[in-house]
Parts: C-alpha cells; sequence; structure tokens
C-alpha cells in the first residue's frame, strides 16, 4: 500500500479503469451524452495494448444490452454502459439479462427523463427489472464499485447483473484525485468468470440437467409452478445482501477502502435523533451540512444509502430504533406514487412497534442544485418532527438554492 | 461459390428436434433439417420468438425478438474473448425476425462483419402469432393483417428485398435457398460455413397454415416458387460477385404457384398479369447479373 497510485480524472475514466482493472472480456458501446466517454477511455486503452478486450461498437442500447447478455452466457466478463433515454431504450433486453442470472455490470451515468441534467429517475425506471443497483457518491467509489460489482455479480450465491448509477456531469465529466488499485491485487480479488449453466456445444449435456434448477429462469417453460421463476429471482436478490456485505468487507481489508457496510453508510447517526437519507453526490453535500449542524449542537446524521435494489430493509430498522425522524431525499420521482426511497422507507419501517416519523423531499431532479443550506433545511424539518412538532407537509418539493 | 453436391452427399446425422412443434407440412422445420445437417453439431443456435420455435437439439440460446444480430454478436465475441473461435455461431430467425424488429441488429451484425450465420426461415409473414403482414409478405397476399374486402386487395406493397440489402452491406455471403432444392440448400451452408465473416442464407419455407394449401403439397409449393422466377435461387460473394445457382431454361407461369395457395384465391388475372409482369423484369435483370458474374453498384 506504500506506493498509491493517483491520478486526478472523471468519473467516466474511474469507470473505464474499473472495467480494465477487472479484465473486462467484452463490452458493448453506444455514444449517448454524459456516459459517451467511458466507451471512449476503453477503446483507448484496448488501442494501447493495455486491455484485451472485445469492444463492440454496437446500434443502439438495445443492442449493447443484448450483446453483452448473449457474451455473458458463453462466459465471458462483460461490461455495458448508458445513460437517461439510453437506460430508457435498454428495458427489454434488461429483463432477459437478470432472468438468465447473468452478471453483467453496467454502469448509469444519470441523465434524467426530462432533460439531459442528471437526476436518478433513469435508473429508478428500471427498479422491476430484476438488477441490483448501486448509487456511487465519488469517482474513487465509481472505480471501487466497478470491481466490486464483478466480485458480488459473479458470486454463485448471487449470479445477478449489476446497475452501478453515478450522477452525470457532476462525476462523469469532473476530475478529482483517484487511487488506481494495483492490477495484481484486484486480480487476486477477483478470480475469472465461470458460466452457470455452460452453454459451448461440448458442455451443453450437462449443463441441460440444470435446467429447470432456476438458474435459467426459464420463463416460458412454465412447470409445475408457474410462479417460481418470480419467487427464485426475488429471493436470489433479497439474498445479495449478505455477499453484498462480505464484498464490501473484504475490498477494504484488501484495498484499504470500503463503502459503509455496503449497503448503507451511516455518518453521526449514533447519537443522532433525526437522520437525512441521501443517495450519490447529495451525500458528499449532506456530509457538510450535517457536520455544520452538529457543530450548532444539533443531533442530526446521514445515512448514504448505496444499495437501492435490494433494500437493505434490516439496516433501516435497526436505525429506526434508534432514531425518532427520518427524512429522505428522492432524486426522482414515480409520477402519481412517489419518490422510490421514501416508499421503500416507509415499507421498511411500517412493522416496527415505534417506529419513527419519515419525511419526503424531492431534490436535484432535473439537475436542480441541491446545497449545504438546502440540506440543512431539511434536517431542521426532520429534527422538528423529531421533536414532536408539528411539520407539513410530509413531502414536500424542496426549495432549493437558499443563501449559499 | 458453393460447388454442387448430390443427394447422397447431404450428411445422414439428424439434430432436429422429433416431433417439434412444428405443424404437419412445415417448410421451416424442413429448412431447420437440412440446414442444421450442414452445420453439425458444434452449433450454438440463438432463436427468437419465431415458428417452429424448438427445432434441433444443439446449444440454444436467445431472447428478445429485435436483438437478433445482438445475440449472435455477443456469442461470437466471447467465444473469439474465450479462444473458443471452433464453434460456429447460428441465428435460425423468422422472416419477422429479420425483415421487420430485427433487421437494425442484423445490420449491425452484418457491418462489423461479425463471424455468424443468419439463417432467415422465410414463410412470408408472422406465422407464429397467427399469419400476420412481415415484411417479407408478396404483395396483394392475403394476411390476417392484410385482408381482402371491398376496400382492400391483401398487401398493398411489395416485399423486402432483404438478400440484395444485406449483399450491399458488403458481407461475405448472402445467398437465397429453397426446401424444395435440398442438395443447393446444402451446399450453401457448406460454402458460407468455411467462410469467417458474415453470411446470410434466405430460406423460403412454405406454410401450409398461413398461405393456405394442403400439408403434401409444401414441397411442390415450394418447388415451384423456384420454377416461377418468384423465388429466384442464388448467391452473393462480397456484395459483388454474382450467380444465379437454379437457371430453368424457361420460366413457368407464376399463376401454377398463385393458384396453389388459398393467400392468392382472390386474385384477377389481370392482377396475375401485372405480378408476371414484375416477376418477369426481376427475372430477366437477374439474368443479367449473372450474365456478367457481377452486382455493378
Amino acid at each position: 500500500m506504500e506506493h498509491k497510485n493517483f491520478e486526478v480524472m472523471t468519473g467516466n475514466k474511474a469507470c473505464a479503469w474499473g472495467v480494465k482493472l477487472s479484465r473486462v472480456q467484452v463490452a458493448s458501446i453506444y455514444p449517448v451524452t454524459p456516459q459517451t466517454t467511458i466507451g471512449e477511455y476503453i477503446a483507448e486503452f484496448i488501442a494501447k495494448g493495455e486491455l484485451n478486450c472485445e469492444l463492440v461498437n454496437a446500434e443502439g442500447e438495445l443492442s449493447t444490452q443484448a450483446i453483452v447478455k448473449a457474451a455473458s452466457r458463453v462466459g465471458a466478463r462483460t461490461f455495458v454502459c448508458t445513460s437517461g433515454p439510453g437506460q430508457l431504450y435498454m428495458h427489454h433486453p434488461m429483463h432477459g439479462t437478470s432472468s438468465g442470472r447473468l452478471p453483467v455490470v453496467m454502469a448509469t451515468v444519470h441523465r434524467g427523463n426530462k432533460g439531459m441534467q442528471p437526476d436518478h429517475t433513469d435508473l429508478m425506471s428500471q427498479l422491476w427489472t430484476g438488477w441490483i443497483q448501486w448509487y456511487c457518491e465519488n469517482n474513487q467509489e465509481v472505480l471501487d464499485s466497478v470491481i466490486m460489482a464483478y466480485r458480488t455479480a459473479e458470486d454463485k450465491r448471487v449470479r445477478l447483473p449489476i446497475a452501478i448509477g453515478y450522477d452525470g456531469y457532476i462525476l462523469s465529466y469532473t476530475s478529482e484525485p483517484v487511487e488506481i488499485p494495483d492490477q495484481a491485487m484486484v486480480d487476486e480479488f477477483l478470480p475469472p468468470y465461470e458460466p452457470i449453466p455452460n452453454i459451448l456445444p461440448d458442455k451443453w449435456a450437462e449443463a441441460q440437467t440444470r435446467r429447470g434448477a432456476g438458474m435459467m429462469g426459464d420463463f416460458m417453460s412454465g412447470g409445475a409452478d408457474p410462479q417460481a421463476a418470480w419467487r427464485i429471482h426475488h429471493e436470489a436478490i433479497l439474498n445479495s445482501k449478505g455477499v453484498i456485505k462480505e464484498v464490501n468487507e473484504e475490498f477494504g481489508k484488501r484495498f484499504g477502502r470500503k463503502y459503509g457496510n455496503g449497503l448503507v453508510e451511516e455518518y453521526r447517526t449514533d447519537d443522532a435523533e433525526a437522520v437525512i437519507v441521501a443517495m450519490g453526490t447529495i451525500a458528499s453535500t449532506a456530509r457538510v451540512a450535517i457536520d455544520r449542524m452538529r457543530s450548532e449542537g444539533k443531533p442530526v446524521g446521514l445515512v448514504k444509502l448505496k444499495t437501492f435494489v435490494p433494500f437493505p430493509t434490516e439496516d433501516f430498522q435497526e436505525l429506526g430504533k434508534r432514531t425518532r425522524a427520518i427524512g429522505m431525499i428522492d432524486r426522482n420521482v414515480c409520477l402519481g406514487l412517489g419518490g422510490a426511497g421514501f416508499g421503500e422507507l416507509r415499507r421498511a419501517l411500517y412493522d416496527l412497534e415505534e417506529r419513527p416519523r419519515i419525511l419526503g423531499f424531492y431534490a436535484g431532479l432535473a439537475g436542480a442544485e441541491v446545497r449545504v443550506r438546502d440540506i440543512e433545511k431539511m434536517a431542521e424539518k426532520t429534527l422538528k418532527a423529531a421533536r414532536g412538532e408539528k411539520v407539513e407537509p410530509i413531502i414536500e418539493w424542496a426549495k432549493l438554492g437558499g443563501g449559499e | 461459390m458453393s460447388e454442387r453436391i448430390t443427394i447422397k452427399q447431404i450428411p445422414l446425422e439428424e439434430l432436429v428436434i422429433t416431433p417439434g412443434s412444428a405443424c404437419q407440412g412445415c417448410g421451416a422445420a424442413l429448412a431447420a433439417r437440412l440446414a442444421f445437417k450442414a452445420l453439425g453439431p458444434n452449433t450454438i443456435r440463438h432463436s427468437i420468438p419465431a415458428c417452429p420455435d424448438n427445432v434441433t437439439r444443439t446449444p440454444t440460446s436467445g431472447g428478445e425478438f429485435e436483438a437478433g444480430g445482438d445475440h449472435v454478436t455477443g456469442t461470437w465475441r466471447a467465444l473469439k474473448a474465450l479462444g473458443r473461435e471452433d464453434v460456429q455461431v447460428v441465428g435460425f430467425y423468422g422472416d419477422g425476425g429479420v425483415y421487420d424488429i430485427g433487421f437494425q441488429s442484423i445490420s449491425g451484425a452484418a457491418i462489423r462483419n461479425e463471424n455468424v450465420f443468419i439463417i432467415c426461415k422465410n414463410n412470408e409473414a408472422y406465422m407464429n402469432t397467427g399469419g400476420q403482414v412481415s415484411g417479407a409478405t408478396p404483395q396483394l397476399a392475403m394476411t390476417t393483417t392484410t385482408p381482402v374486402g371491398p376496400m382492400s386487395r391483401g398487401k398493398p406493397n411489395s416485399r423486402k428485398n432483404t438478400p440484395m440489402i444485406f449483399a450491399m452491406h458488403g458481407v461475405p455471403y448472402v445467398a437465397t435457398a429453397s426446401v424444395a432444392f435440398p442438395t443447393d440448400l446444402i451446399a450453401k451452408i457448406q460454402y458460407g460455413k468455411g467462410i469467417k465473416g458474415f453470411k446470410f442464407l434466405d430460406i423460403l419455407s412454405p406454410c401450409p397454415t398461413g398461405w393456405r394449401f394442403e400439408p403434401n403439397k409444401t414441397i411442390e409449393v415450394a418447388r415451384l416458387a423456384v420454377q416461377t422466377g418468384f423465388w429466384p435461387l442464388y448467391e452473393i460473394i462480397d456484395g459483388r460477385k454474382f450467380r444465379l445457382t437454379y437457371k430453368p431454361r424457361e420460366l413457368k407461369p407464376v399463376a401454377e404457384y398463385l393458384k396453389l395457395q388459398g393467400r392468392f384465391r382472390h386474385l384477377t388475372e389481370e392482377e396475375i398479369k401485372e405480378i408476371q409482369r414484375d416477376i418477369t423484369d426481376y427475372w430477366e435483370r437477374l439474368l443479367k447479373l449473372d450474365e456478367i458474374g457481377e452486382i455493378l453498384l
């Protein structure tokens, strides 16, 4: 660990470095802002002879996803990336990738559904596709998450695709120092990928005996329990929580960095009466706001939510027992229903005997800038709720742009 | 160019699943039987929604209807990355998946010259869903979505010339085939198998159910399609070298082909004459290409 290799790089370059260090064998790309430069960096690594990877310049995002799905089934480690409208166009084959239990890793560089600017509605609109979803806070986390994602996705207990979301522009095109892990250490951490089942002609007969065990997600085959494909897939995602935590722990031991417990990262929550929950880059801003309020003696804390699918229900239930109010910042809205985080949080805490109050804030949609003071206001309101004061409305569109 | 073979040279090994999911007299099932005899077992077959769907014993992978060209691309690139270039990658798709919804992805695979074989079991409509019109449906044919009535004479426009479109991608090999000419079909697959790069074979596969003829007439219908010039047999190398692989001295009247099928039963003598004019015209153009051995584009 003595000779740390730092480079100042954009989030998209950090992502490409993660791909390179993970020795990805097939990558499929198609340009869409703000994701495009990931593919350019990968292409450069290949052109320079630094990465041995089949790069497919595909004819659309639907194609990029279908290509890596097919390649993963044969047994190659695969990578694909997208943004906003590209993510929406990719929707159909994403179901096949997860139903086929294929460990594809995808970067979603957030671009909202109502313009070029970032929010989480692109990836959130894929909640029903059966993918694991991670959200990143900074460029270092982007690089590290790619490596951790392969290790998690390819684990025999998981076998699911993972989408890594990070905010467009704020990270994708902004440079900051990133430590590049040592290749030999990554190789040790990340063993080669073996497909299950194997569809190579010489291994097909053996693979056939595994069909029906749920690994192929044979949704057309029916069988005794027509719901089995859904149930098995759902349970597999829920069961991945333990593996995500393990992988995060081991990554921490080997590389000296980890991200909370892999699902959530708590900050100054121990004695907090009120807690703010944030995702992606808003978590960085929120950390500053919490520090400022703590210096004023206000008992507030932060939970950075990294893994949205599977939702860290248990972690929040534990938190819910020792805090009086939680304010969820949603950089997304499921139109007509509400923020995805708010809904999940309430679902997770409903069964607690004494549940905290849960407030919702829409913030940062369509690239709206969320400042420290904005988060302080949300935390103040949450603290009021924690202290039994009347707060209205419970869910609000944060009024942004105050006083910084 | 493919070399002539005899019936005795057709491989004996059967790779199709019997009885499979096909109707009696299914041309596409026969296309699968013949094609995979020539392809052999060291093959990964991709399938997309098509009729019949469960046809061969080879390893099979598949998925989205629109992504046939991508499935073969991903499989081929992974095989290359894993050092398993010995395995053939075949997309065995219907005309909907090739001519219409999957056209973009197959065009992408063609332009990248992926080392894959796309075989179209062309029954000229969406037979899997009950016979709706596709880009491969010939003009004036009746389908369930181009019915015949006082305001409609069947499909209003002509079929997409997909083999020629793929040839214009400049790919190594494009050919047409018919289940009534098995040695020609197999010779073309054997030839394509030996080429590295994108191969496309369009096999006219009569559908007794959708075309409305008796199941025992499949070969007769398929043969007449070729003998009348309705479905010419040819091959194109590198989008340039051209050869008709079946060249009768004289074409039979197209009416002989049309009158066997219920989907053309409504045609008037005048409409049949129009079809005949189009076919004769196109056949004469192909004869010229054959004579000079080249597509001059």
